[in-house]
């Protein structure tokens, strides 16, 4: 008697426990939720297709970059209105990048803002002041550069600036103390070998830099990503957003450098010769900046900054031209 | 009662004969008294319905205002709460060199763990507003991934891991918290619509009770009229017991609309105040770290900060959401933790101001140790102080509004 209503009730705790898997199978069938999709995370301020910043009427191969400078006085003197001003302050004001790997880059350990530019910028304070230490960085992103001149926010810039016909009418550049040129960086198993080949696909650089513009000038036609920072690209690149980044290759390297996932491919296909970009009033400073780069080129210290930044045995540096 | 009205259904069919019997019968004086009785007593009868079903709806409203909408919205607001001390406290530990310290870690943690279950909370009360749950659910995964890359990316010394965090904080404030503030919005306006039914005037049940006394008192004039006695018994108890009902009807809702609205007043608009102070205080507290996170393209973010803080205390201290807090207070401690909530705020504007002309003028280490520091007079310790100073004051806002207002209306109705 006991084991038939034992019997009995386990047969209807089973058919109970049937009818609730039942259940269960059949509200996950009507849960299976509209795939809804919602557009993936971008980095604030990306814009796609970019803004191409134009170019001046006949601004273009109207000038020498390379002898658009001014010599440096023999001695290199620090005198002059704009120089005994930076002098009576005890610092010099310098426009830097925090996100260019190897070039600018805030280094997360110690806090401090490291880099090739930084090192350059660091021997003209000691030229100045006999301390590499008397230099205050203020991080201002690629498209702050020449307003940051203009608006005497800062005394110097270099923050991977390439001196071109366009911008000298708004600023001056030291001679050229870097040669760079744009290539491409894409993922690791990426067929594309070059700009040609990035016909139609998106290209990623910094907004209001040229290399945006040179990407857009492109003949295969890519089309144009622009973002606020270099490592928004790498972020976009990563993120499959864009199908490779295209700028000067010491950015490329520098971005390489924190993805081993990814390769350069291609020549150069620009020439980017860098200048640290001064205020046009400011003609004893500009001296002064190229009385620097002639010592450091002179004195084995260009070499030495590029070993210890850049991580590769250094080349010849670029010679020095000048317009007077 | 109902059982008078049944052999109505049980009655043969009516022939011609019997129908002018009837007529005869109920013209007759005793026939009409009857009449008059049988609708009297169906009035009283839907008077009494309507005012069970009605208070019972009321009830339920109430109860519905504290127990699901409110809850939701309570939940709601926590979601909200929890996602922008996330986004603060990702930006803050990014500041610390290297690897940030356990303690802004474990907050993060708890943050989205909070989230998580304040969003389940809604989810399963039943929320409206399905498609910001919906994406909600979808994309705080995301944010929470892009965060971690951020992290591991600073572990290794790579700049890289700033501009995940960037896009991990666009995402939050561009769609995370917008969709969160859109689920309490449509929930509070719930809450609201429910706190009006649970006072709304049992007007059906007020008609027919005042119905009832007139047709019983029009009933006995005619009643005395007729058989010549000045009261019928039967029907002056009846007459009192319908004026009684009415007048209890009548003073209840009064009573119970009337908590309701000290509830809207002293709890709801204290407490969403002082919920929105704190959530301004919070975006500005990550406004702060991610200026100095975004390396040099953070104009956004500061003039965003000022626009926070103007928004808790402006500069003629009354129309901030501190000085509007502090005037609706109607509870000393409260009061109290609003004035400490102001001074604090003051002081982290003047905090916050050498703090920018540390970072502006180049020194970015001195102006991370005001930002993060353990000092008593940083930006971080103020803002600890302050957000703390906020919770308690929320606290204790919505335990004075249930003690003199929900509990009270609810115990009426039982």
């Amino acid at each position: 008697m006991t084991t038939t209503r034992m019997r009995v009730t386990q047969g209807l705790a089973g058919a109970v426990l049937l009818a609730l898997l039942a259940a269960c199978a059949a509200t996950t069938d009507k849960a299976t939720a509209p795939a809804s999709s919602f557009a993936p995370a971008q980095p604030v301020g990306v814009k796609n297709p970019a803004e191409i910043p134009s170019a001046a009427a006949g601004s273009q191969n109207t000038c020498d970059v390379r002898h658009s400078s001014l010599r440096p006085v023999p001695g290199n003197p620090a005198t002059g209105p704009t120089l005994s001003a930076i002098r009576s302050r005890g610092r010099l004001v310098v426009g830097v990048d925090q996100n260019t790997y190897l070039f600018g880059y805030r280094d997360p350990a110690s806090g401090q803002i490291v880099g090739f530019d930084v090192d350059i910028l660091r021997e003209v304070a000691f030229d100045l002041f006999g301390d590499r230490n008397a230099i205050q960085f203020t991080a201002i992103t690629s498209a702050q550069r020449i307003p940051a001149i203009l608006n005497k926010q800062v005394d110097l810039v270099a923050e991977t600036m390439t001196i071109n016909c366009e911008r000298l009418q708004q600023v001056d550049f030291s001679s050229v103390y870097f040669e760079a040129g744009q290539r491409v960086l894409v993922p690791k198993d990426s067929t594309a070998t070059g700009i040609a080949d990035l016909g139609g696909k998106n290209v990623c650089a910094a907004d209001g830099s040229t290399s945006i513009r040179n990407i857009a000038a492109a003949a295969s036609k890519p089309v144009p990503v622009s973002v606020p920072d270099w490592t928004d690209c790498l972020v976009l690149l990563q993120q499959g957003q864009v199908a490779a980044i295209s700028t000067d290759d010491t950015i490329l390297q520098g971005l390489a450098a924190q993805d081993p996932n990814v390769k350069l491919v291609g020549d150069k296909f620009t020439d980017e010769p860098y200048g640290i970009a001064v205020n046009k009033s400011a003609n004893d400073l500009l001296r002064f900046v190229n009385g620097t780069l002639e010592r450091i080129r002179s004195d084995g210290t260009w070499q030495a900054i590029y070993t210890r930044q850049l991580k590769a045995a250094a080349p010849n540096p670029p010679p020095a031209g000048y317009r007077d | 009662m109902a059982q008078l009205t049944a052999p109505a259904h049980v009655q043969p069919p009516i022939r011609r004969g019997e129908v002018n019997r009837a007529t005869a019968r109920i013209r007759s004086t005793p026939g009409r008294m009857v009449l008059v009785m049988l609708v009297l007593l169906l009035v009283g009868l839907l008077a009494g319905i309507a005012w069970v079903i009605g208070s019972s709806q009321r009830s339920s409203s109430a109860g519905g205002a504290r127990t699901g909408s409110g809850e939701l919205a309570v939940q709601a607001q926590e979601l909200y709460r929890a996602l922008s001390d996330a986004d603060a406290t990702a930006a803050i530990a990014f500041l610390s060199s290297g690897v940030e310290p356990a303690e802004l870690r474990n907050r993060y943690q708890s943050d989205v763990a909070a989230a998580t279950a304040a969003l389940a909370a809604v989810a399963n009360g039943g929320a409206s507003d399905k498609a910001a749950i919906e994406q909600i659910s979808a994309q705080l995964p995301v944010y929470t991934g892009l965060v971690e890359t951020a992290r591991s990316y600073n572990r290794q010394g790579y700049p890289v891991g700033s501009a995940y965090l960037r896009e991990a904080s666009g995402l939050m404030r561009g769609q995370l918290l917008v969709a969160a503030q859109r689920l309490y919005d449509s929930e509070a306006a719930a809450l609201q619509r429910e706190r009006d039914d649970a006072a709304s005037l049992p007007w059906l049940a007020l008609l027919l009770g005042i119905g009832l006394v007139a047709g019983l008192v029009r009933a006995a004039r005619q009643l005395s009229r007729q058989t010549h006695r000045t009261f019928n018994v039967g029907l002056l108890a009846a007459t009192l017991v319908a004026v009684v009902m009415v007048v209890w009807n009548g003073v209840g809702w009064a009573v119970v609309a009337q908590h309701i609205s000290a509830a809207n007043r002293e709890g709801s608009r204290q407490v969403e105040l002082l919920a929105k102070a704190r959530i301004a205080a919070l975006t500005a507290r990550a406004d702060e770290a991610l200026t100095l996170v975004a390396r040099g393209s953070g104009a956004a973010f500061e003039k965003d900060y000022v626009a926070q803080l103007g928004a808790l205390v402006n500069g003629d201290n009354s129309s901030g959401l501190l000085n509007r807090a502090r005037a609706a207070a109607t509870d000393g401690s409260v009061r109290t933790s609003v004035d400490s909530a102001i001074s604090d705020v003051n002081a982290w504007l003047a905090v916050h101001k050498k703090l920018r002309a540390a970072d502006d003028g180049g020194d970015f280490p001195g102006a991370v140790k005001l930002a993060i520091g353990g000092e008593t007079d940083s930006a971080s310790t103020i803002f600890n102080r302050l957000d703390g100073v906020l919770a308690s004051a929320i606290r204790s806002t919505g335990a004075v509004s249930d003690k003199r207002g929900y509990q009270q209306r609810i115990a009426e109705y039982r």
